[in-house]
């Protein structure tokens, strides 16, 4: 069984009421979706709130799935819908780029301290991670969303646009910004260290 | 030094639909401009690094199963189909208490069952027709079991006396067995006994014929 079938078989029996099949639907996308609530909120607290709050809504309208489009499509779309609410209603992270160290510092130590429970995730990557929050952090929340979803989600600017309610040209522009900023940020933070 | 087409050319080089004419022009523009082609490694590097991003694990939580249980009014694991029947017990312990609150009567007759709550007023009678029933009843279990008791009394009886019967009989074949062999016997010696007197009269004769011959002579000689 393919995993598009599969999810659909997950998604009827869940429906039916079957505790196990929702489980396990749930399992499949969680991961990635807890992975993008950390990219896009910076820390551990929120990224748990924002996939707390995706997959309640995937519950309150999972009978309204067709099945026109993938899942995993569609969880996105509710997981991007949930960070841009979050963001109006908790002004999530600053359009600004950082003045104070001591907040980006809060944001590592909150992520770093989740990572430190599983002992196998070294170090480095847990300073890998830290380090594309802070840049992602320096972006504002629509270009940040543009980088998620080009970058981790591979998801072209068609659909981005479709997503996000704006044209095609618009979500490349607001992507190179993006980027461009990016870069300028990492190499000011190689300057400086 | 910069270039004027670089914003234009390089959003275009991540975009996915990009037609193969416009891709060969792009790429035609990057190796000429070194601006460009520079612009574009930096932010390929940036989107690079980027992707270096490690999954970190999800910290526990219930995944909404008892949101979706709740809802569902699914049985929480491990409680299986009994938990459909929780009422049971407590109906049985309340259908007791009832009967002991209301001195509930199920009384079984000839008509079937009836019920009554409270003392009841023919009780006595109940029971003396219960008890003569019972005493009916054990009047014909006992005249059964006398019944069977002599039937079996006969039945060993009837088998003693044939027992006995075959036995005289054989007691008189041996007895008459007895007698003959012992007259065959007796027989037999009285035939040796006329046999011997026979020798002995025999003998006697034969003295006397030599007494007599003896006699004869010294009768001659004299």
């Amino acid at each position: 069984m393919s995993l598009i079938n599969e999810d659909e078989a997950l998604i009827a029996a869940a429906l039916n009421g079957s505790a196990y099949a929702w489980e396990k639907l749930v399992k499949r996308y969680e991961g990635k979706i807890y992975n993008q609530g950390l990219r896009l909120t910076g820390n551990a607290s929120d990224a748990m709130d924002l996939m707390q709050e995706v997959f309640l809504g995937v519950y309150r309208n999972l009978h309204r799935f067709r099945g026109d489009a993938k899942f995993s499509s569609w969880i996105f779309r509710i997981a991007h819908n949930k960070a841009v609410d979050m963001k109006r209603r908790k002004r999530l992270m600053s359009a600004q780029p950082r003045s104070s160290d001591q907040d980006a510092g809060d944001d590592f130590d909150n992520i770093a301290s989740e990572a430190s429970y599983e002992p196998e995730v070294r170090l480095d990557e847990v300073q890998q991670n830290s380090q594309i929050v802070t840049m992602l952090k320096m972006l504002p929340m629509e270009q940040r969303l543009i980088v998620e979803l080009k970058t981790f989600q591979s998801l072209t600017f068609e659909e981005i646009a479709d997503m996000q309610d704006i044209s095609v040209n618009t979500a490349k522009t607001r992507f190179y910004t993006a980027l461009k900023k990016l870069k300028s940020a990492s190499e000011e933070d190689h300057v400086l260290s | 030094m910069s270039c004027p087409k670089t914003q234009f050319l390089l959003q275009e080089y991540f975009s996915d639909d990009l037609a193969p004419l416009a891709r060969e022009e792009l790429g035609k523009h990057l190796a000429n401009c070194e601006y460009c082609n520079a612009e574009l490694e930096s932010l390929l590097l940036t989107q690079s690094t980027l992707r270096h991003w490690q999954d970190q694990r999800v910290p526990h939580w219930d995944r909404g199963l008892n949101l979706f249980r709740r809802e569902h009014r699914a049985p929480a694991a491990g409680a299986g189909l009994w938990v459909g029947w929780q009422w049971l017990p407590t109906a049985a312990s309340f259908a007791m208490l009832a009967v002991l609150l209301f001195n509930l009567t199920i009384v079984s007759g000839e008509h079937g069952f009836s019920i009554s709550f409270g003392p009841a007023a023919d009780l006595q009678a109940q029971l003396t027709t219960f008890q003569q029933l019972q005493r009916e009843e054990m009047q014909s279990l006992v005249t059964r079991v006398e019944d069977r008791q002599d039937n079996s009394n006969v039945q060993l009886l009837q088998a003693v006396l044939e027992q006995t019967q075959q036995s005289t009989a054989e007691n008189l074949d041996r007895i008459y067995a007895y007698f003959e062999q012992k007259r065959i016997q007796d027989l037999q010696d009285m035939r040796v006994g006329y046999q011997q007197l026979v020798d002995s009269d025999y003998e006697t004769i034969r003295s006397l014929n030599q007494l007599a011959q003896f006699v004869s002579y010294q009768s001659e000689i004299r």
